[in-house]
């Protein structure tokens, strides 16, 4: 366990497609590039990530004094088939200097423990990582060598905590639904997780930057909503993009004016 | 003429939950929730937002209910319970719905507290969705929307009578 890791990106790109968590303010300063949405993951007592996940998320008590960490992530919320709107032609990504945290810790993921961060450093199928002894080492003694991005953006995750807790006791309170669904997906054996809205977030947060907000993720909703109209594996992806930019619609208008439902139509193709 | 009123009381639109929602107060507390449903049938929001108790108007999540709105076709509001105590009560209801080609229905419990005069929405104590059986309704079967009414005399048909 205690063996040195090596790691070097060899920029092939292939990280940069589907879902990309992001911090809460990652996720508002790229609002006019990702649509975003809210990914919960529910994991069970006795998972090796629960004490973490229950530090920067939020846990949930079921009947029979069990209970669920939950993690809630504002996410670019992109199908796996789908590249990062940034990843340039060349595999590299454009907007490098100012990339998302989750992006700049890569291939470490301070959501987890540190002691499991070696197991994180595996490539995944398709990945063309070098992990060669001819890379550089970055793991090493339990600990990440270079480790200021890492604690960056654990530091934001922990700052955050409050407002995502705030958000789940919403939810938990006005969405039901949410716990049945949640409780689901923490009994399945592979993870699988619940989508939210980006609305709800900001209702839940009193977010006083709704209007702007709104706005800015009219034109990338529709966008990814058009992308993905009539392919049914991405069904569920194109439902959301939809009923978001009806959203969003209203609360980009809310300010203005004082809008009925007859007056936030969605594109219907 | 007359236009039914969604609710499913079986009166006029213009006596039942029109005045409510044009802002007269609701005199029961059923009388709202009724108020409550049908202003999502017309799409007056306004109505829902303004009838939430103070403490609890800002978490109204009004993007996600305009949506809604548009979204869902109604099928029928059915009040199951409703206990008062004092200046508090509490209501069960089945509201009923289509949603992306499926018939769907919650039951609800929700809290409801008279201020000044007001029946208000306090929270929901608990809420159930459930797939709705889909069977066909028979002209002669009564509506799946509670009023008692035969299909085809109520929500089956235009709900515009002379
Ligand atoms: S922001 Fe850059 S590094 Fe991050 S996923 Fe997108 S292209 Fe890749
Ligand atoms: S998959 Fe590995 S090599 Fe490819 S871009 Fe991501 S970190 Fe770099
Ligand atoms: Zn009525």
């Amino acid at each position: 366990m205690s063996a040195t890791r090596h790691f070097q990106c060899t920029i092939c790109g292939q990280c940069c497609y589907g879902l990309l968590p992001l911090t809460c303010k990652d996720a508002f300063a790229n609002a006019a590039r990702f649509p975003l949405g809210f990914v919960w993951t529910a994991l069970r007592q006795g998972s090796k990530d629960y004490a973490m996940t229950a530090t920067l998320g939020t846990t949930l008590t079921l009947a029979h004094r069990k209970e669920l960490a939950v993690m809630i992530t504002p996410t670019a919320y992109l199908p796996k088939s789908f590249p990062c709107p940034a990843l340039g032609d060349d595999n590299r990504c454009s907007i490098h200097l100012n990339k998302p945290s989750r992006c700049r810790t890569m291939p470490f993921y301070p959501y987890r423990d540190e002691r499991y961060q070696a197991e994180l450093l595996k490539p995944r199928l398709g990945w063309a990582c070098d992990t060669s002894t001819a890379a550089p080492v970055v793991f090493k003694d339990h600990q990440i060598v270079l480790r200021d991005d890492f604690d960056q953006e654990r530091q934001a995750l922990l700052e955050q905590a409050p407002v995502l807790r705030r958000y789940a006791d919403y939810m938990f309170k006005y969405s039901p639904w949410l716990v049945g669904a949640l409780t689901q997906a923490s009994s399945q054996t592979k993870t699988r997780s619940v989508v939210t809205s980006l609305s709800s977030f900001l209702t839940a947060t009193r977010n006083a930057d709704a209007g702007r907000l709104a706005r800015l993720q009219l034109p990338v909703l529709n966008d990814y909503a058009t992308r993905t109209g009539g392919d049914a594996q991405l069904a569920e992806f194109h439902q959301n993009y939809r009923n978001w930019f009806q959203e969003m619609t209203y609360l980009s208008q809310r300010l203005d004016a004082s809008p009925t439902c007859a007056d936030a139509s969605v594109r219907s193709d | 003429m007359m236009t039914l009123c969604p609710c499913g009381s079986i009166h006029d639109y213009e006596v039942c939950c029109g005045p409510i929602i044009a802002g007269t107060p609701a005199p029961t507390v059923e009388a709202l929730v009724r108020s409550r449903y049908t202003a999502f049938v017309k799409c007056a929001l306004d109505h829902v937002e303004r009838t939430h108790a103070p403490e609890v108007r800002d978490d109204f999540n009004r993007a996600d209910a305009e949506r809604v709105t548009q979204q869902y076709e109604w099928r029928g509001l059915e009040i199951r319970r409703v206990t008062e105590t004092g200046d508090t009560a509490k209501v069960e209801f089945v509201v009923r719905f289509r949603r992306e080609q499926q018939e769907l229905s919650t039951i609800s419990v929700s809290g409801f507290r008279r201020d000044h005069g007001q029946w208000l929405y306090v929270n929901t104590e608990s809420s159930q969705i459930a797939p709705q059986r889909v069977t066909k309704i028979g002209r002669n079967d009564p509506c799946s929307c509670g009023s008692g009414k035969k299909a085809k005399k109520c929500c089956g048909v235009a709900l515009e009578v002379k």
